[in-house]
């Protein structure tokens, strides 16, 4: 009972502390420091005023800098250093990751999956949202469709694992395969071609973030342009591809680069199905076999994956930033 | 919303859209059924080549009981559940503050603040890994739960403050400012007025960062190491190297992994998608 005990004690000292933080750090503000009375009441609000976002803001950016500002950085400082990390080697790590053909392997799988699955889950979720559109056992169909994405990459990894086990027995792929009358494979050893089969498991799961974000979108289409576009004498596919499509493009970008950016972090998938073997490495999974035996070499891979989210992060605040104005 | 609702059209046309429907969707499932199934066999069905035709008895009891009672697996879910609430309540609470800030206070800096959470957000968490673990072994926090709700929760409050500096945003600033007038303390116009308009969206985001962290691999396996202080994600590897080849327990684990994620979504459904969308559109 101790543990639980232990996890009551942290949440109410964590709830209690934050409201504690809060109002305590409020008080003095208005009482102590920036008194709202004497002679100086008026600048006093003032400068109370300038100063309590920060206490609002301080527990966070604390945790912010400490977690992240700082690593960033240590990560650079730490990639251009040897694997003990305690001589400074320059940018010799990058030399070898360029120079190692596993890398690049990883380098151009890393590419491959950036462009098929947002794109293969975006289209097939908005596939399912126009299909499941105003039928009536709609939501059902959708709830089921979504159902994967609730479960953690390496438990559908592991789910994975039964449909492509190599043992025609318990596969679901080869089971199929010996009913027509072909001899069983291993789909992960599969040279370039394995390579899909395991991003077909992270559409498997992003398609329903895809379709609950883009049904959300067509039902938000004004009614007045279909009709209009059907009394125009539109027929289905010009009315989807030409009337409600265009409508929604900005949430289709939106739900693009969001599987873009998590493309380029995921590595649960490939390291629970192969460990990177097979031609299957991507960047983040070639970064774990460089975990806890050469801090360097990883941290430079972390780098290097840094740079490749760059420009998207980027567009992302670009968009974020227009937005506001 | 095809001109013609499916109804009204052709009774062939109308057949194959409701019979390819729904076998489409049971291939989409196909893999979680398989488990299921495979989950509920003896072992003996494996032994006789059994694997797709009716499960000669139904184990259900005897395969998990095996889970549950011979295995790491309670522990995991348990360490699971004392990483998970603590970090959502965590994260919950100290976004609330921070999106209060940045959607009311208008001051220098307020635009700044916001898009380094916006950048904290998509951060590849890869590139914290070393210095985090480094800073986690030096404090002694490392293969505790504790580390792991810390980092859990300063990694999250970029991606919740984005939602709840929205959703404040959002709200009727009138109302703000009208308590302001009446002369109400700022710390009351947070707990009074913001903060019960914003249940739904705390709702919301709990649920959602309950998926996230309670889905986590990464962080599970670089800080902690151990049924000690392992999650369940990282457990179920290890659940799954202690019964190789033994498939129906292999899949009854990696259901109950997968089972208070799922249970989660069908429970609060409602907020889940509000989440999503909320936080994705934005």
């Amino acid at each position: 009972m101790s543990p639980l005990l232990q996890g009551v004690i942290t949440i109410v000292v964590g709830v209690f502390g934050c409201v504690g933080y809060f109002y305590a750090a409020n008080l003095i503000l208005d009482k102590v420091i920036f008194p709202p009375r004497g002679p100086q009441a008026g600048r006093n609000i003032n400068r109370a005023t300038a100063v309590r976002p920060w206490l609002f803001l301080f527990p966070a950016i604390f945790a912010l800098s400490l977690y992240l500002v700082y690593p960033v950085i240590g990560s650079l400082w730490r990639s251009m250093h040897n694997r003990a990390g305690d001589e400074f080697i320059g940018l010799d790590n990058y030399g070898f990751l360029f120079g190692d053909p596993e890398f690049l392997q990883a380098l151009l799988n890393n590419a491959l999956w950036a462009l098929v699955v947002p794109a293969a889950a975006t289209f097939l979720g908005l596939l399912v949202a126009q299909l499941t559109d105003r039928l009536s056992w709609g939501n059902i169909a959708k709830s089921l469709i979504f159902m994967p994405m609730a479960i953690s990459f390496v438990g559908a990894s592991l789910i994975w694992k039964f449909v492509y086990a190599g043992d025609p027995d318990i596969g679901i792929i080869n089971a199929m395969r010996d009913v027509i009358g072909l001899d069983p494979m291993d789909p992960v050893q599969v040279p370039f071609w394995n390579n899909f089969f395991l991003m077909a498991i992270l559409v498997w799961i992003q398609t329903g973030f895809a379709m609950v974000i883009l049904s959300a979108a067509l039902r938000g289409i004004p009614e007045e342009t279909v009709e209009a576009a059907i009394i125009d004498g539109a027929n289905p596919f010009q009315l989807f591809f030409k009337i409600k499509v265009p409508q929604i493009m900005g949430t289709i970008v939106v739900v693009w680069t969001t599987i873009t950016i998590l493309v380029l972090k995921v590595f649960d998938i490939v390291y629970t199905m192969t460990g990177g073997n097979f031609g299957t490495q991507i960047l983040p999974s070639y970064m774990m076999s460089f975990m806890f035996r050469d801090d360097g070499r990883a941290t430079a891979v972390a780098v290097v994956i840094m740079i490749v989210v760059l420009p998207v992060m980027i567009w992302n605040i670009r968009q974020a930033q227009k937005e506001m104005r | 919303m095809f001109p013609t609702p499916i109804q009204k059209r052709s009774r062939a046309t109308q057949v194959t859209y409701q019979t390819l429907l729904p076998l489409a969707l049971i291939l989409w499932l196909l893999p979680l059924l398989a488990v299921m199934l495979f989950s509920i066999r003896p072992l003996s069905d494996f032994t006789n080549g059994n694997y797709w035709g009716i499960p000669s008895s139904f184990d259900l009891f005897a395969n998990y009981g095996r889970v549950f009672f011979e295995s790491d697996m309670p522990r995991y879910l348990l360490n699971s559940v004392f990483i998970t609430v603590p970090t959502v309540i965590g994260a919950v609470a100290l976004s609330c503050m921070t999106g209060f800030a940045l959607g009311i206070y208008r001051f220098r800096g307020n635009l700044l603040i916001f898009f380094m959470f916006i950048a904290g957000n998509f951060v590849p968490f890869q590139i914290l890994m070393v210095p985090v673990r480094d800073l986690t072994v030096s404090t002694g926090l490392y293969d505790t739960k504790t580390g792991l709700v810390l980092f859990h929760i300063a990694f999250q409050t970029g991606f919740c403050t984005l939602f709840m500096r929205n959703f404040i945003r959002a709200l009727p600033y009138e109302l703000i400012e009208a308590a302001r007038v009446e002369g109400v303390a700022e710390w009351r116009i947070f707990w009074y007025v913001v903060l019960p308009l914003m249940r739904p969206a705390i709702a919301a985001l709990s649920v959602l960062i309950f998926t996230f962290i309670w889905n986590d691999y990464f962080w599970a396996i670089v800080l902690t190491q151990g049924p000690e202080a392992q999650p369940v994600t990282a457990g179920i590897t290890s659940f799954n190297s202690q019964f190789v080849a033994q498939y129906h327990l292999m899949s009854a684990g990696s259901i109950v992994a997968a089972i208070p994620p799922v249970a989660m979504f069908f429970a609060m459904q409602r907020h889940f998608i509000a989440g999503l969308t909320l936080g994705a559109v934005k």
